[in-house]
């Protein structure tokens, strides 16, 4: 009798009667299924560690009456909370208490989630046949042929037949225990004591999900005096919703959440910040390209490794540090296998991430040339894969275009797939963007998981700069 | 052997029955009957009992359902009305007073900084927070943070839970923020709606959470470009009842970072969801993110209903039956969220001798700072104007630069001008009555306005 508060001060303030009594009507299923789950939370000595998670509906105020921990969920909701409440704190046991519209109808893909997640919480569904809280509506249980308020001819085929939660709670795997039970008899409510009381021991030993149907007097709604109202639970509800263990299966303890981590060391290694700082090797902003903030645009073909490109040089501008920005293309331009990336690299601050009028463009293909080769800035560089476009001209005369063979430098090599560090190589070479050890280190650290493949990306990148210093040279003679 | 005479009888005050009668039918001895008369107190006829014959059998007790109703007598009970103090003797475990454990900063080493993607820096910024839990239902553009708590939680032994549906999100973390356990969700426009019953249920409980929604284009399913179109729900539509969130607008993987941070922290503070609200390119934008140089280890608060016996005697629960209690609470929560208030911020990008004022947030706020650039470039006295938390909007730090401002062009993604709206309502409740007139470049859709569109627009305003 302790779990319950000796005084209901939640219950109009406690004032009068009502420190003593439950809102619940005279006859009520709800008042015995809290006396038999207070009597398991004693028994069991987990009351400091409960949460009873009320749902709506008449039990809306189980919180008026139980001295332990307590929530209340909005309607359909309390298996979601109470799930909530058990990954915050492993150690709590936390009870789901709910009646039919609540569990059975608008919290349907909440009750089955948790329970076939099976994560040990408690569920106590109280299945009345009928809405009380509202004023006696048709529940996902009413009986067919049962009248009620929103099926005043009794239920009938196009309000469907009556949910029956334990056998679908538990068809699931997830579910250690399910059993349903009833009050209307001293040796039927025994069971139900016994049942709830397992359903909670279930979860204090970690053992999983436990769910206890307790068929209940609505006496108010079915208009019926209590004990008409049990008479009419054993007639008509027991043969839908027959009484019995639907599952109990035994299963070990298994439920352990460890201590989260909130350790230093721990945090830096997971999230891979490195403590070490980078080399190095500019000597300064390459200002020659622009003065504050060097806007470049990469495009190709999904495949054409434009983003990991474009990855690259931002990483490499951090590590120099200047700021850096990376944003893959967005948008309607970026279906239809087309991969475009806006790189910017900054003295101080990107200010705008996205390249509208890049200053370099790197074009994987010819459609990508066609679309951008016109936004280039004036005096930018264009450079481009020369397998797969020939003679390309600037749009102002200003424009260095550099072609360079990706595709077949790269097939050269033996790998297709090593061509956008051709690029960066063509990149380098052309445009003196940065020192070449600064791009090395960046393919470096973006390789060391797989460094076996380190040498073959830095001869891309070597043929890439040769390649292109053959073609300026070309040029100026 | 115990003899039947020594188990306890039945015992009942009359007050406390019901009058249900299930007691009456069970007993074989016919011990229980009802009263002849009503009880004038409860207006109910109460059993009464007649135990010559009882053997203590205890099925009258299993069968009543009130919990002060019939119980196992105990030495010198009487029928009398009396305190249940007195009457069951003081009990001896009543919950203790609420223990409040504080949060405390964990010192990091100094680290370089990461080159993340905006969503990723928003989770990262979480860890930071102390939050090991996550919530959340896949959608894009939002994928990318949740994918990464996945992969990082385990490894910090937090929690990762895909929940079934943005409903259940919102309700798994309210049963951890109940606990007093901080939570984070990514969510986008649709999972966002979805959340809003629960977001006002945390409101109303006074439970702390964040939630990052990466904004995309609608209404309905719309497409996944970026948008900033949920402006006005996370500002003015955060479900029923008179609810608000503190809602920040972060514009670069940094900021993603550090306001996820100030979002737990404000979230505690206040006890109130926090609302980031991000775009989707921002979301997929690659940048330096430098982090702190402490990490939050979180405590436990004493309101939380945590589960152990430090807390028993708290209750998280949005319901205030009496009318004058309900007004009594939203009175505090309106009070609360005056006292937000201080918490608004926004960031001024050369104003100090601006005449035309951008106002934008997000990634629009950065083609706008490109803007200003080449406006300044061109010699036009150009600044920009970016809140960062939108409720409550920065109205003194507007109303500051206000006696020098010609023209207002407020720049975002939405049709409709949502920020817009924010910024004339907010200086309106501030009394600010006098704005300079304002124009707007809007792009929507999916598509965001340029820095090109931004410098067109002002030039057109200025007939240059
Ligand atoms: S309406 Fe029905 S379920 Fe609700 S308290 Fe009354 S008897 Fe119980
Ligand atoms: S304890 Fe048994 S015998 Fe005594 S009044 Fe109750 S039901 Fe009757
Ligand atoms: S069961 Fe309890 S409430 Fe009902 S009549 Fe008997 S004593 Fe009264």
């Amino acid at each position: 009798m302790s779990v319950f508060y000796q005084k209901f001060e939640r219950h109009s303030h406690g004032e009068g009667l009502k420190g003593q009594s439950t809102h619940y009507c005279a006859g009520c299923g709800h008042g015995l299924a809290h006396k038999y789950l207070a009597d398991a939370i004693e028994e069991l000595g987990v009351q400091d560690n409960t949460v009873l998670v009320s749902p709506v509906g008449c039990s809306v105020f189980a919180y008026y009456y139980f001295d332990t921990g307590n929530t209340q969920a909005a309607h359909g909701r309390a298996a979601a909370v109470a799930l909530g409440h058990k990954m915050a704190n492993p150690e709590a046991i936390v009870i789901s208490y709910q009646g039919d519209g609540d569990l059975a109808s608008i919290g349907l893909a909440e009750t089955v989630a948790a329970a076939q997640l099976g994560a040990p919480i408690t569920v106590i569904f109280i299945n009345n046949a009928i809405y009380g809280m509202t004023g006696g509506q048709m529940a996902p249980t009413s009986l067919m042929g049962q009248s009620t308020a929103t099926s005043p001819s009794g239920r009938n085929r196009f309000n469907g037949e009556p949910m029956k939660m334990a056998e679908l709670i538990a068809s699931l795997d997830g579910p250690v225990y399910v059993e349903r039970v009833a009050l209307f008899t001293p040796a039927g409510r025994k069971k139900a004591a016994r049942a709830i009381k397992k359903a909670v021991r279930i979860q204090k030993e970690g053992r999983g999900y436990a769910f206890v149907e307790v068929l209940a007097e609505c006496p108010t709604h079915l208009k019926m005096t209590p004990d008409k109202a049990e008479e009419w639970v054993k007639e008509h509800m027991l043969p839908i919703f027959p009484l019995g263990v639907k599952k109990d299966v035994e299963v070990e303890p298994w439920f352990k959440l460890p201590a989260p981590s909130f350790e230093a060391e721990t945090f830096t290694r997971t999230v891979e910040a490195s403590t070490q700082a980078q080399a190095r090797f500019c000597k300064g902003f390459p200002a020659h390209l622009n003065p504050h903030d060097i806007s470049m645009k990469l495009a190709g073909a999904g495949g054409d490794g434009a983003q990991t490109a474009a990855m690259l040089v931002a990483v490499a501008a951090i590590n120099e540090g200047f700021d850096g920005t990376h944003i893959p293309s967005y948008g309607p331009e970026s279906r239809g296998g087309t991969s475009y990336a806006d790189v910017h690299v900054a003295r101080d601050e990107v200010l705008n991430p996205a390249s509208p009028t890049p200053d370099i463009l790197i074009a994987f293909n010819a459609p990508s040339l066609a679309k951008f080769g016109l936004t280039v800035k004036k005096g930018g560089f264009i450079i481009y894969d020369s397998s797969v476009a020939r003679d390309v001209k600037p749009g102002d005369p200003s424009i260095t275009v550099v072609g360079v063979p990706f595709t077949e430098i790269a097939a050269g090599l033996g790998k297709l797939v090593v061509k956008n560090i051709v690029a960066l190589g063509a990149l380098q070479a052309a445009t003196n963007l940065f020192p070449t050890e600064t791009f090395i280190a960046a393919i470096r650290e973006a390789l060391k998981e797989k460094a076996k493949l380190i040498p073959l990306n830095e001869q891309a990148f070597q043929a890439g700069m040769d390649a292109a210093k053959e073609f300026l040279a070309a040029k100026q003679k | 052997m115990p003899s039947v005479e020594e188990k306890p009888k039945p015992f009942l005050v009359p007050e406390y029955c019901k009058g249900c009668g299930r007691c009456v039918n069970v007993c074989t001895k016919g011990c229980i009957a009802f009263a002849d008369e009503i009880n004038p107190l409860t207006g109910i006829v109460p059993i009464v009992l007649d135990l010559e014959k009882c053997t203590g059998c205890g099925l009258c007790i299993d069968a009543c359902p009130e919990p002060y109703g019939l119980r196992a007598m105990e030495q010198g009970e009487t029928y009398e009305l009396q305190d249940p103090a007195r009457l069951f003797g003081v009990r001896p475990d009543a919950a203790p007073a609420p223990v409040d454990i504080p949060a405390r900063k964990v010192p990091l080493p100094k680290t370089q900084p990461l080159i993340i993607k905006g969503n990723y820096a928003a989770a990262v910024g979480a860890l930071l927070a102390g939050c090991r839990h996550f919530y959340g239902y896949p959608i894009t553009p939002s994928t990318e943070g949740a994918e990464l708590m996945a992969k990082l939680l385990p490894k910090l032994n937090g929690v990762f839970l895909q929940a079934v549906s943005e409903v259940a999100t919102v309700n798994h973390m309210y049963g951890t923020g109940g606990a007093g356990i901080g939570s984070l969700t990514f969510t986008s426009g649709p999972g966002f709606s979805l959340m809003l019953e629960g977001i006002s249920y945390m409101v109303g409980s006074e439970v702390p959470g964040v939630f990052v929604n990466v904004m995309r284009g609608g209404p309905g399913l719309g497409n996944i470009a970026p948008e900033q179109s949920d402006v006005k729900l996370a500002c003015r539509g955060l479900g029923h009842g008179h609810s608000h969130c503190i809602t920040l607008m972060p514009s670069t993987p940094q900021e993603m970072l550090d306001y996820a941070i100030l979002a737990f922290e404000l979230s505690f503070k206040y006890r109130n969801p926090v609302v980031l609200l991000a775009d989707g390119y921002l979301g997929q934008m690659t940048g330096k993110v430098q982090l702190p140089d402490y990490m939050v280890k979180p405590g436990i608060p004493g309101w939380a209903v945590y589960g152990d016996q430090g807390h028993r005697g708290n209750l998280i629960s949005s319901i205030h039956l009496q009318e004058t209690d309900l007004e009594k609470f939203n009175a505090h929560l309106e009070a609360k969220y005056q006292s937000m208030k201080v918490e608004a911020r926004a960031e001024s990008y050369l104003t100090e001798d601006a005449e035309v004022l951008l106002v934008a947030c997000n990634t629009p706020a950065r083609a706008a700072k490109g803007a200003v650039k080449s406006l300044r470039d061109q010699g036009i006295q150009a600044g920009l104007f970016r809140p960062i938390t939108m409720w409550p909007f920065p109205v003194r730090q507007l109303e500051a630069l206000l006696p020098r401002i010609r023209r207002i062009v407020v720049v975002e993604a939405n049709a409709g001008g949502q920020i817009m709206d924010e910024l004339r309502l907010n200086m309106s409740q501030a009394g600010v009555e006098k704005l300079p007139p304002l124009t707007y470049v809007r792009r929507f859709g999916g598509m965001l306005p340029q820095q090109t569109e931004i410098v067109d627009h002002v030039n057109s305003i200025l007939g240059k």
